[in-house]
């Protein structure tokens, strides 16, 4: 069961192995500057957010950001790589493993490169700014980014299997991931939001995930509504695509 | 003999564009099998069918006596397909690419370490096994694909085109490939090259808008051309003007074309003055009857016009 998959996983992360300097010199760039940018920047203009220091409030959302962006970025390319470009999804798809197999290997690939450059990303902010946790609040936060990670691969799987033409991927990227990332509290706190919107914004999956695991990380309180906002959303985006994938190469 | 594939009045339909139109095929086992047409004649559809990519509208089609839309895991554990583009993974290395289709069916390790290498061997890639696709030229990548295919030991190899855009060399060396594996398998291969089809098929189907046109050996097919009556001819000047002319007579029934050399048939003996008439003897070089080629029955029963 699920053999394929495996085959298909191991496969993504030996392409990765290879190129995983590079690979995580890129992905830290980009959060490292945001941290440096407004951490530092901003810092002289603002005072600390909800009990804590603004660059260690931040900290965790671009953690999130890093992961859940590699897992889109990972699927959505990934995927339409191997079905246009390359056409490796129609070499999958003569072999005896099934349409299933090759879904879930590489949803299961976007969720790892989200995890391990989530990771890496973690690291270089612990090691270079001083920003430190209690290492009891890790797995907890570790469920949210596991959880916002799926969705944001399935996301990127279902971009990647409709999509034809790349820019139109680049134009999702730009008009609805990072719209719905950024205003899910990266870099401010929901409680920002007008009292009215508050209980509508936090019902949005994205939101769940940064206020959740920001909090598991930074109070150690893991909140159960949020992470199974966050679970549901996963299981529900991971059904959808799997049909989606499905319905497209029966096409 | 046993048929390796079974196909009963299969139907596939894009839009309004009936692509296959109720086509029915018996292929015998450890046969060479050649299905030539025009472009957009079926030929691919078909072998999308066989191959579970695409299911069919109506109709059944089998392989190796399993189904192809109830059976299709099955189906796909017997078969091995080149496609007609190279779909290799440009991320693996030749070896790793053998590797990733021994894994997708199930092979153990000492197996497909074993099977690989001997590909590599059959296919003269062994030197250029940690070497990436993209290193290759069209040919050797060709050859790696025909590989790829054959790691499982399947028993009907579909071949899709399998020598469009080589050379002559690389050519010739997958026609030998191919006729090296007749005794352990059944052939399936589209192709555009008559010559391609004539040198290495035991059996030939010429299909066109979805439906079979002719079916039988090279021989056979060239035999149904006897009662054309194929020339050459060879201007000295003018052959543009020449060829305009051959193209407008009602009796010239396939016209080809290579530099001042056209191959011609007639619709019968007697035309022969009516065209020494239209074309005159001025700027004639040769005028000689010649044995019909399976490229005449090919344009005889598909027509001249260029499709798209």
């Amino acid at each position: 069961m699920f053999k394929g998959a495996f085959s298909i996983w191991k496969r993504d992360m030996l392409v990765l192995r290879r190129s995983l300097f590079s690979e995580l010199v890129a992905v830290v760039a980009s959060p490292l500057t945001f941290y440096l940018a407004f951490g530092f920047g901003l810092k002289g203009y603002i005072a600390n957010v909800e009990g804590v220091p603004y660059t260690v409030f931040m900290a965790p959302g671009l953690i999130t950001m890093t992961a859940v962006s590699a897992a889109f970025d990972e699927s959505a390319w990934s995927m339409w790589f191997h079905r246009k470009v390359q056409r490796t999804i129609e070499a999958y798809r003569v072999t005896p493993i099934t349409v299933y197999d090759i879904v879930i290997g590489k949803i299961i690939s976007g969720f790892t490169q989200g995890a391990l450059k989530g990771v890496a990303v973690a690291t270089v902010i612990f090691l270079l700014t001083g920003v430190r946790f209690d290492p009891a609040h890790l797995a907890g936060y570790l469920a949210f980014i596991a959880l916002g990670s799926m969705v944001f691969s399935c996301a990127g799987t279902v971009c990647g299997t409709l999509m034809d033409k790349p820019e139109t991927i680049g134009k999702v990227q730009a008009v609805v991931i990072m719209p719905l990332i950024f205003l899910s509290g990266v870099f401010f706190p929901v409680s920002s939001y007008p009292e009215a919107m508050r209980a509508a914004v936090m019902a949005i999956p994205t939101t769940a995930l940064f206020e959740g695991s920001r909090r598991a990380l930074l109070a150690g309180s893991f909140d159960g509504g949020l992470i199974a906002i966050l679970a549901v959303t996963a299981l529900i985006a991971f059904t959808v695509t799997v049909a989606i994938f499905n319905r497209k190469m029966a096409e | 003999m046993a048929s390796a594939l079974s196909l009963n009045r299969l139907t596939k339909r894009f839009g309004s564009l009936t692509a296959v139109d109720s086509f029915s095929l018996e292929v015998e086992r450890g046969t060479i099998f050649a299905l030539l047409g025009p472009n957009g004649a079926g030929k691919t559809t078909i072998i999308r069918i066989l191959t579970t990519l695409l299911r069919p509208d109506a109709g059944t089609a089998q392989v190796e006596g399993f189904d192809v839309q109830q059976q299709g895991k099955e189906v796909r554990r017997l078969i091995g397909v080149v496609p007609q583009e190279n779909n290799l993974d440009r991320y693996l290395t030749a070896r790793e690419n053998l590797v990733m289709q021994a894994r997708l069916h199930g092979m153990g390790a000492a197996e497909t370490s074993r099977r690989v290498d001997e590909l590599l061997e059959l296919v003269g890639l062994s030197g250029r096994r940690n070497d990436f696709p993209d290193t290759f030229s069209g040919g050797m990548q060709r050859r790696l694909v025909v590989a790829r295919a054959l790691v499982h030991r399947p028993r009907v190899l579909f071949l899709d085109e399998p020598t469009t855009g080589l050379d002559p060399q690389s050519r010739r060396a997958v026609w030998e490939y191919v006729e090296s594996l007749k005794d352990s398998m059944t052939i399936f291969l589209t192709t555009h090259y008559m010559d391609e089809a004539d040198a290495l098929c035991d059996r030939i189907v010429i299909m066109d808008h979805g439906r079979l046109l002719v079916d039988g050996s090279a021989a056979r097919l060239k035999e149904r051309m006897a009662h054309a009556h194929c020339y050459e001819m060879q201007f000295r000047a003018n052959a543009d003007r020449y060829e305009a002319i051959l193209a407008g007579l009602p009796f010239v029934r396939s016209l080809q074309r290579t530099g001042d050399l056209f191959r011609l048939s007639l619709a019968g003996e007697e035309f022969l003055k009516p065209l020494m008439d239209a074309v005159g003897t001025d700027d004639i070089r040769k005028v000689c009857p010649r044995e019909p080629t399976l490229e005449d029955v090919f344009i005889e029963l598909t027509g001249r016009e260029v499709r798209e």
